[in-house]
């Protein structure tokens, strides 16, 4: 289980997040959904602790991730598994070595068993023979499911996916929904999914969030958010141009 | 006054706030250094871009360093009937001075420039928040293997261009100045003693940690898209080239006071 509490992150000076509270449960797949720069990565960076709050704590299974280091931190980390927005594969290694390589770094297993694992994380996101491939070669959504299978690829239990239908053609995004509901159901794993793709929010989650102005200001089922009559969110899940998030916005920009 | 005051004080604060980065990034890279597991595989692939791939440009610079060296010399020291000093100005200005500097220069525009474009594409395209979801700290990963390959090639790049600079010296000595081509070997060697050679090596040793740290460095706060990886790029030659001409000022003056 993951727990948040009070977290609160500044960038020279600008709030992102301000007093954040948030529970994920086991098994769930919660979807924070908020504007393009409303601090959903930020959030998703502090759970796996790439980001150490400035207040504020964030627990998984019990634990303090900001105070944990050396082999306890690589130990938690093993536990997760991330899909980042641009797949983040790196460019010098090829599919192979970017698939398995926290197995390859992390493992003492011999290289026919990382080969027979890697195939196996490439096949679940319907991939084949691309293991010698570099990034580079690959298509925008061919990349994403790389990055899918390399985050699978060590068995986490909990898996964040930043927005992993950004960029996309609608084919190729409702194929990664399906890959996140099959990855769920298939590794029963936690999963976290930070969008702003309502239709895909709506199709993957248990649980919906909306992040606004640093905090959860919303959440429920998709069927509850669908029809709240909280008008922040009515604005952003109707995606109209006017409302209280502009009005809000103009104001604080003096418009 | 207190406007001109403040932004000193902002500009000094900026400064040490730069140096303090890199001292504990230098600190943590040797603290990983001898953490394991020890990728040999990567080490020699490191040492092979930045040091072997850097021997062509490295030698043609040394080469033309020692030719200018001697022919500038030269318009000196026929004046004074001295033709036979250019032999030993031109070993040691090279092992001393010459052959560790430009190959640092070299190296921080061609390796220096080369690290920081590549560590900056990853940060800027979250390839070095991916390594820490992976449980793999970046610095073991990314700094640790350019550290050592430059320590350990910089110094062996350095020796190659000394030779070579001596080489382009002795021919222009031998080939246009008609100096005995044994006079002229005889005159370099007995100019040169250990201290020369090896006061050169710690020079260059020196400017490879400061050249992959701040390369590194640089990569590692890239931020903002191919423009800030630019920027970056353009920061870290411009430091490094600072740094190697002072401490080049600093050890020059250490070897002369403290070891004569």
């Amino acid at each position: 289980m993951i727990k948040i509490s009070k977290l609160c992150k500044n960038f020279e000076g600008q709030e992102v997040l301000k007093g954040l509270d948030l529970q994920v449960n086991q098994g769930e797949t919660l979807v924070i959904i908020g504007r393009s720069g409303c601090g959903k990565s930020v959030l998703l960076k502090h759970i796996i602790g790439i980001l150490n709050p400035d207040s504020g704590q964030v627990q998984v299974d019990n634990q303090h991730v900001a105070a944990l280091k050396g082999k306890d931190l690589v130990k938690l980390r093993m536990k997760f598994g991330m899909l980042f927005q641009g797949a983040a594969l790196f460019d010098s290694l090829n599919v192979f070595e970017n698939v398995g390589f926290a197995l390859l770094e992390h493992t003492d297993l011999p290289e026919a068993e990382i080969r027979q694992r890697v195939k196996q994380a490439l096949l679940s996101v319907d991939l084949l023979d691309i293991e010698e491939k570099k990034p580079a070669e690959l298509s925008g959504g061919m990349k994403k499911r790389v990055g899918l299978a390399r985050a699978i690829c060590n068995n986490p239990e909990i898996m964040l996916y930043d927005e992993p239908t950004t960029g996309l053609d609608p084919i190729m995004s409702d194929m990664i929904n399906d890959l996140i509901i099959r990855l769920k159901e298939k590794l029963k794993v936690t999963s976290i999914v930070v969008t702003h793709d309502m239709v895909s929010a709506y199709k993957v989650a248990t649980r919906i969030a909306m992040l606004y102005d640093g905090k959860i200001i919303a959440q429920g089922t998709p069927e509850q958010i669908k029809n709240t009559t909280d008008p922040f969110v009515r604005q952003f899940i109707t995606g109209a141009a006017q409302g209280p998030i502009t009005d809000q916005r103009k104001l604080e920009n003096g418009l | 006054m207190n406007a001109y005051l403040g932004v000193l004080k902002k500009r000094l604060s900026v400064s040490f706030e730069y140096v303090g980065g890199l001292t504990i990034l230098l600190f943590r890279t040797i603290g990983w250094v001898f953490a394991p597991p020890y990728k040999r595989f990567q080490l020699f692939d490191q040492m092979k871009k930045n040091g072997v791939d850097s021997l062509s440009i490295v030698t043609l610079t040394a080469f033309f360093a020692g030719i200018v060296l001697a022919l500038q010399s030269a318009y000196t020291m026929r004046q004074m009937s001295a033709e036979i000093y250019i032999a030993s100005l031109v070993s040691l200005s090279m092992t001393r001075e010459l052959g560790p500097v430009f190959t640092a220069l070299v190296v921080a525009a061609r390796v220096g420039a080369s690290i920081t474009a590549e560590v900056g594409t990853m940060k800027v395209t979250e390839q070095i928040d991916a390594l820490e979801t992976l449980a793999t700290n970046p610095i073991k990963y990314l700094v640790v293997p350019r550290f050592l390959s430059l320590c350990i090639m910089l110094p062996l790049l350095t020796i190659i261009a000394d030779a070579v600079g001596i080489l382009g010296g002795y021919i222009i000595g031998v080939a246009n100045l008609h100096i005995s081509h044994h006079l002229y070997l005889k005159k370099t060697f007995d100019a040169l003693v250990y201290k020369d050679v090896f006061t050169g090596l710690i020079k260059a040793f020196a400017f490879a940690a400061v050249i992959s740290i701040v390369a590194c460095y640089e990569g590692m706060r890239a931020k903002g898209g191919a423009e800030g990886v630019g920027k970056a790029t353009t920061l870290s030659v411009v430091i490094s080239c600072i740094l190697v001409i002072a401490l080049d000022c600093f050890f020059t003056a250490l070897f002369y006071f403290v070891w004569r």
